[in-house]
């Protein structure tokens, strides 16, 4: 029985090339998005879950309170002295790590000179986390201050092997520590990624800050074990006004959170957790559940649509016997094995989209064949797939009267049946809709971000790093560059002028409000020719002056920050500022300095030499890639050790909207496919319908229709479906975008035409598809239709 | 065998009842060759369906083999298609995608009969009916004549007590049909399997035994026929 079934099955597939073609096509591109997508969604979930000790390690976190004891925000660093503390006076904390961001650090062997990048963490780091270490003692690898642990692939890159044990390495041109150990490279989804490993200690011995014990600043990730039995709410419960205990100062309470949460969940709002990236992920898994759907109603469609040739053989199987059952198992069978070549071929697909799709994400996602999980997840979607396709056709086709069926008279009640098939188009249309609809607000806001004026002319600017003797050798370097005519402009500041790096806040000026002590105020230090370099507009005084000896302890406000503070004449305010007083002498437009989607925050620039970046403004007359060389050269003939890394900081606000391109590619790419399946499946509907139609085609054709008249019919009946999925899909598409749109303070609006493009395009689109189809119809020699009847 | 009383059926449409059948009581003994005779229309096609349970009739009892099954649940009556009815139809019915040997063999597989004696059997009747040399052929590689023979095989496959055949040479040629009822009465003759069969042809009604003729749903004759047609 169940041999002859699938040699039927066969046969059927065989007879009917082209509607078989379409199902696994469809199947296959539906499944591959999902796939991919599910692939994704897991890669995301298993953040920081790859390690042994992943279920008990623990972030400090902090929840910085007002004067009322409200949450205002959560952070997720914490000070040098927590752990510490923590450790002594809670038994239930085993052991931790403090770890620094990621910073690219300079590590050299002599031959080889190159920026890894860099964490400084505490021995008990690699207690935490159970790298595996090709070389080296895991347990003592950092016990000593000098040493460093390296990835494989940072070890191939400086020694080119990884045999690199004891081998000495000179380490920010300061100091020379021993490799102690070689880890395999760690999985891209960890949150404290890294490609060299040094110790806190080091840090504290190259730096005079870290040591000092220090409850006022919040600059390092805490992680801790607990013991495994602990009630960390209750744990939580006992750490609330700890730190007010050890700095009477503070407004703030610490707590701890789960590490494997954190990527997910790390979105905090009034100091609970209010989702993160988890978002992201439920979307693309909803967008993957979506896609499938659509190319199983393409096979349900098409199946039932189909049953004119089965009827017979229905009928006829019923008076042999076979029950129900028998023709359900038929049917789930044909639609199994469809399924299983879709997903054979989709798994093919798979293999050559992957390269792609990492690219795009900029991820590392592999297809692991040893991986019993994706088997699982393969073979799931299988499942699922098969029988969500197989269910209906199986059970509509199955419950056929068999004296209809025999007479081939089978009227598809109309009503019923046909409503169920039409349902199914405009679901598939109506979420294509949507997609297409989300597609063009995305672009659009991302549009609306760039052509937000950033307040200051990025183009022609660039930046690198102010490191080594480049900080000696600032004026000279300045003078240099001046004058061989490749930029016009140069400037020192303790910040990129594209990325927010410091706030600031207790600022005090004459007849503010105790609130106004609350206030954050973006902060960067620079010297001179700021403005001029980075063409920041100045609406009122002037920038700092070498002219005027006083300018060294002045400071610049921008137009925000006087609007905060009720300044009316702002310049020659004198102004507390971290504790001292400092004279405003300029007031400077607003710029975007962070989150290119946020209205402009309050902003001070002071004078002081501390910096590290150097800001460069290209010579417009000049040739670009012959100023590049100039810079290049003349940076490195005055800071040798370094290698110099010129950025363009129109690339680097570029990233800033890495996360919303990414979403637009996705919508437009899944929106693509979901159209393109839904059309697949349109296509061969109405082909079906079309063939179901020939004889009323002829008949009105011997009466005198037209081939436009005819062919409108025939469209008609599709083109209706796709006007409903429409007028049903764009208010949910407007809902959805407008919820989306909300994240973002500065955010385009949301206009009439682009749905109206959206409904257009499907429109066309879906005539594009039935046109032809519906033109062979109408093209039909009458005589030959009718004599088939 | 079959037991029917009162059959009635009609359908209900605005209020007004059209009658396919009235008032058919008749009684069928095993080892009968009965053929169903009338004009168009008559209600011919309907008492067939009836008999063989594809249709239920709006009134009346019918009996087979002693058991009431005029609402017989779906599993039962299954079970009747299995085991004791075979059907041949105007239009062959066979399935396109199975081969000769696979359109025989497909009742067999739903009586779930082992593999040695399904191939017994199968080869007894592609021997007996003269068609081994198309076995592996499709059904549309085959003469009507020849494509109701193989449904006649398929029919007798599960050994069924009785045939039910609706018009079986209404679209064969003249010779083609000769040989069909021919075989239709060596069956019969032969190995006592009851036939039911509907026909135009007064000819062909010549090879049963018995003769019901039909007009508006009413039953206006019921014959015996001495059989004057030769084997």
């Amino acid at each position: 029985m169940f041999k002859l079934n699938l040699k039927i099955a066969w046969r059927n597939l065989w007879k009917n090339k082209i509607y078989a073609a379409i199902n696994i096509g469809g199947l296959a591109i539906g499944l591959t998005s999902c796939l991919l997508l599910l692939l994704y969604a897991g890669y995301e979930w298993g953040y920081d879950r790859q390690f042994k000790n992943s279920p008990h390690i623990y972030q400090a976190m902090i929840n910085l309170n007002d004067q009322k004891g409200e949450v205002i925000r959560t952070i997720n660093q914490s000070q040098n002295v927590m752990l510490a503390a923590l450790k002594e006076e809670f038994p239930e904390v085993l052991y931790g790590a403090r770890i620094t961001d990621v910073y690219k650090r300079l590590v050299a062997n002599g031959q080889e000179s190159l920026k890894l990048d860099s964490r400084y963490v505490d021995p008990d780091f690699l207690k935490l986390f159970d790298y595996h270490f090709i070389s080296g003692n895991s347990t003592k690898a950092l016990n000593d201050p000098n040493s460093i642990v390296l990835t494989e692939t940072a070890a191939k890159k400086i020694f080119g092997t990884t045999d690199v044990l004891n081998q000495k390495v000179r380490f920010e041109n300061q100091v020379d520590l021993k490799v102690t150990g070689v880890i395999k490279d760690l999985p891209t989804n960890v949150t404290y990624g890294f490609e060299s490993l040094t110790t806190f200690n080091l840090y504290e011995n190259l730096n005079q800050w870290p040591k000092k014990p220090n409850w006022g600043s919040h600059d390092y990730y805490t992680l801790i074990k607990v013991n495994e039995n602990t009630d960390i709410e209750a744990f939580n419960m006992k750490l609330k006004g700890f730190v007010g205990k050890h700095f009477a100062a503070a407004k703030e309470d610490v707590f701890i959170y789960p590490l494997t949460k954190l990527h997910l969940h790390g979105a905090f709002l009034n100091g609970k957790s209010i989702g993160g990236n988890i978002k992201q992920v439920q979307l693309f898994v909803g967008l993957s559940i979506g896609i499938l759907l659509i190319a199983c109603i393409n096979f349900m469609n098409l199946a039932t649509a189909n049953t004119q040739g089965r009827a017979k053989e229905i009928g006829v199987k019923k008076t042999m016997g076979a029950s129900k059952t028998d023709l359900v198992f038929q049917f789930m069978l044909e639609s199994f094995i469809l399924t299983l070549t879709g997903v054979l071929l989709s798994i093919i697909l798979l293999e050559f989209s992957l390269p792609m799709f990492n690219r795009l994400l900029e991820i590392d996602i592999v297809f692991d064949y040893l991986n019993p999980a994706n088997w699982i997840l393969i073979f799931s979607v299988l499942l699922i797939t098969g029988f969500i396709s197989g269910s209906y056709p199986s059970f509509y086709l199955s419950g056929f009267n068999v004296i209809q069926s025999l007479k081939k008279s089978l009227n598809f009640k109309k009503g019923y049946a046909l409503t169920f098939r039409q349902v199914l188009v405009v679901i598939q249309f109506g979420f294509s809709v949507v997609l297409i609809a989300a597609t063009i607000t995305i672009y659009k806001q991302i549009q609306f971000i760039k052509n937000t004026p950033l307040g200051y002319r990025s183009d022609g600017l660039l930046e690198m790093p102010h490191e080594g003797l480049l900080y000696e050798k600032f004026n000279l370097l300045k003078t240099r560059l001046l004058s061989s005519g490749a930029v016009v402009g140069v400037t020192q500041s303790s910040g990129s002028i594209s990325n927010k790096n410091s706030s600031v806040r207790g600022l005090g000026w004459d007849e503010m409000s105790e609130s106004d002590k609350m206030i954050d105020f973006d902060q960067m230090y620079t010297t001179y020719d700021f403005t001029k370099t980075v063409n920041i507009r100045l609406l009122a005084g002037r920038d700092f002056d070498q002219k005027f000896a006083s300018d060294t302890a002045a400071i610049l406000l921008n137009k925000k920050a006087v609007e905060v503070m009720h300044l009316k004449r702002p310049v020659g305010t004198s102004v507390i500022y971290q504790g001292k007083k400092r004279n405003v002498v300029g007031v400077f437009d607003n710029i975007v300095w962070g989150d290119p989607s946020k209205v402009a925050a309050p902003m001070v620039i002071a004078y002081a030499d501390i910096s590290d970046v150097i800001t460069m403004r290209l010579n417009p007359d000049k040739n670009l890639s012959e100023s590049i060389g100039t810079i290049n050269k003349l940076a490195k003939e005055l800071n040798p050790d370094f290698p110099v890394e010129i950025k363009f900081i129109d690339g680097l606000n570029e990233i800033k909207l890495k996360n919303e391109k990414i979403l637009g590619t996705l919508a437009n790419l899944f929106g693509c496919l979901a159209v393109f399946i839904s059309c697949l499946g349109l296509f061969g509907l109405s082909s079906f319908s079309t063939a179901q139609r020939i004889k009323e085609v002829s008949i009105r054709k011997i009466l005198g229709a037209s081939i436009t008249e005819l062919m409108t019919l025939l469209s008609l009946s599709f083109l209706k479906l796709i006007f409903i999925a429409i007028v049903i899909a764009l208010p949910v598409a407007y809902y959805i975008m407008n919820n989306w749109l909300m994240q973002f303070e500065l955010r385009t609006s949301l206009n009439l035409w682009m749905f109206m493009a959206t409904a257009m395009l499907i429109m066309v689109i879906s005539i594009l598809t039935i046109t032809w189809q519906t033109y062979r119809a109408a093209k039909t020699n009458a005589v030959d239709a009718l004599k088939n009847e | 065998m079959i037991d029917l009383k009162n059959i009635e059926k009609y359908y209900a449409s605005k209020g007004i009842k059209h009658y396919v059948l009235r008032h058919v009581t008749t009684t069928i003994k095993q080892g009968e060759f009965v053929s169903i005779m009338g004009p168009s229309g008559a209600g011919k096609s309907t008492l067939l369906n009836i008999l063989g349970m594809l249709e239920e009739p709006t009134y009346g009892t019918y009996e087979f083999m002693g058991e009431d099954v005029t609402s017989l649940n779906e599993r039962k009556r299954i079970e009747l298609y299995r085991n004791h009815i075979g059907f041949v139809f105007q239009a062959y019915h066979l399935i396109d995608e199975m081969t000769v040997y696979e359109n025989i063999e497909a009742p067999l597989l739903y009586k779930k009969i082992g593999g040695s004696e399904r191939k017994s059997r199968i080869a007894d009747l592609l021997d007996r009916f003269n068609i081994v040399a198309k076995k592996d052929l499709f059904p549309n590689q085959l003469s009507g004549g020849q494509q109701q023979l193989v449904g006649i095989a398929r029919a007798l496959a599960a050994q069924p007590s009785i045939i039910l055949a609706d018009e079986p040479t209404g679209n064969l040629q003249s010779a083609q049909a000769e040989e069909i009822m021919q075989l239709f009465q060596k069956l019969n003759k032969e190995e006592g399997i009851t036939i039911i069969q509907v026909t135009h042809s007064e000819k062909n009604a010549g090879y049963g035994n018995r003769i019901l003729h039909i007009a508006d749903g009413v039953v206006k004759d019921d014959v015996a026929v001495s059989n004057n047609v030769k084997i």
